[in-house]
């Protein structure tokens, strides 16, 4: 049993906040044990130590995550578990500030913010678009036209859904937006 | 294809010209951060998301290749046209170099 869970709820443009959240409790002594979506960290009594902690969002080419959580591992980092393709490491504070970073440079910090928008956000924005919408439409003329109190409920859900959706792509829009101008305005350029 | 690899490529950061030049030698990820470090005395750093991204990628692009692997270790190596890429990166380095110090193409 964890001795201890919290709720957050942070979208997958939030993980740099995540990190830092991560680090915080760590140095009250909560070492992460396990994180279930949609927001619940349990976390184990530990020393208080500072211990960094970093992900990564899906970077492992197809077949290959031995390998590449190899490379974590020989650069020190403890690899701890994948949610929502989001790959967890956690390293001691106690090396050089280089050695604490996954990245060295912008041009793959902002490779991960393309990935998320291209593997995340793009295919939330097409279940938006292909399902909740013409969902909540359906059913809302349904209930408004026959009448029938299942395709009111239903439509209430959809539209309680579509409002999700739409704080979700505002926040993560505009969260990316941010991300790629901090990354690529200090940007080594090019390749 | 080599002209769009050298628009890619040509000039090079410096992750992407230490990766480069260090798998003139057969050698996996982390042995390369090792060198570089050591090489720099410490300067140029490449971390491992950095370093496996960008050898993903040079792998992809034909400039190295896997070699063999070794205890869940890639080691790869650089290819004809990662050389030919390198030649002309280390050109482009060596007259910026020269033209620094005053001196001229014509060997003034």
């Amino acid at each position: 049993m964890a001795d201890k869970v919290l709720f957050r709820f942070l979208t997958v443009t939030d993980y740099e906040e995540e990190e830092i959240f991560l680090r915080e409790q760590h140095k009250q002594g909560w070492k992460l044990r396990k994180y279930i979506l949609p927001g619940f960290y349990s976390f184990d009594k530990v020393m208080p130590e500072d211990v960094v902690y970093r992900l990564d969002f899906d970077q492992a080419q197809c077949g290959g995550k031995e390998e590449y959580l190899q490379m974590y591992r020989d650069y020190g980092w403890e690899y701890l578990f994948d949610v929502n393709r989001f790959s967890y490491f956690r390293k001691p504070a106690v090396s050089a500030e280089d050695d604490m970073e996954i990245f060295s440079d912008n041009a793959s910090r902002l490779g991960m913010v393309e990935r998320i928008f291209k593997r995340r956000m793009i295919p939330l924005l097409i279940i938006f678009l292909c399902i909740v919408v013409p969902q909540m439409m359906i059913q809302l003329i349904n209930w408004l036209d026959g009448g029938f109190a299942a395709a009111g409920a239903l439509g209430i859900i959809y539209a309680a859904l579509f409002a999700g959706y739409v704080f979700l792509f505002i926040h993560c829009g505009k969260k990316i937006i941010k991300l790629r101008k901090k990354y690529a305005d200090l940007s080594d350029g090019r390749w | 294809m080599k002209e769009r690899i050298q628009r890619v490529y040509v000039p090079m950061t410096e992750t992407g010209f230490y990766i480069l030049f260090c798998l003139q030698e057969e050698m996996h990820g982390y042995n390369i951060g090792r060198k570089v470090k050591e090489m720099t005395g410490g300067e140029v750093t490449i971390s491992p998301g950095t370093m496996y991204g960008t050898l993903a990628k040079m792998d992809k692009d034909g400039l190295i290749s896997f070699v063999r692997e070794e205890e869940k270790r890639k080691i790869y190596r650089i290819t004809e046209l990662g050389y030919e890429i390198l030649h002309i990166e280390l050109h482009r380095i060596e007259r910026l170099y020269k033209n620094s110090r005053g001196e001229y193409r014509n060997g003034r």
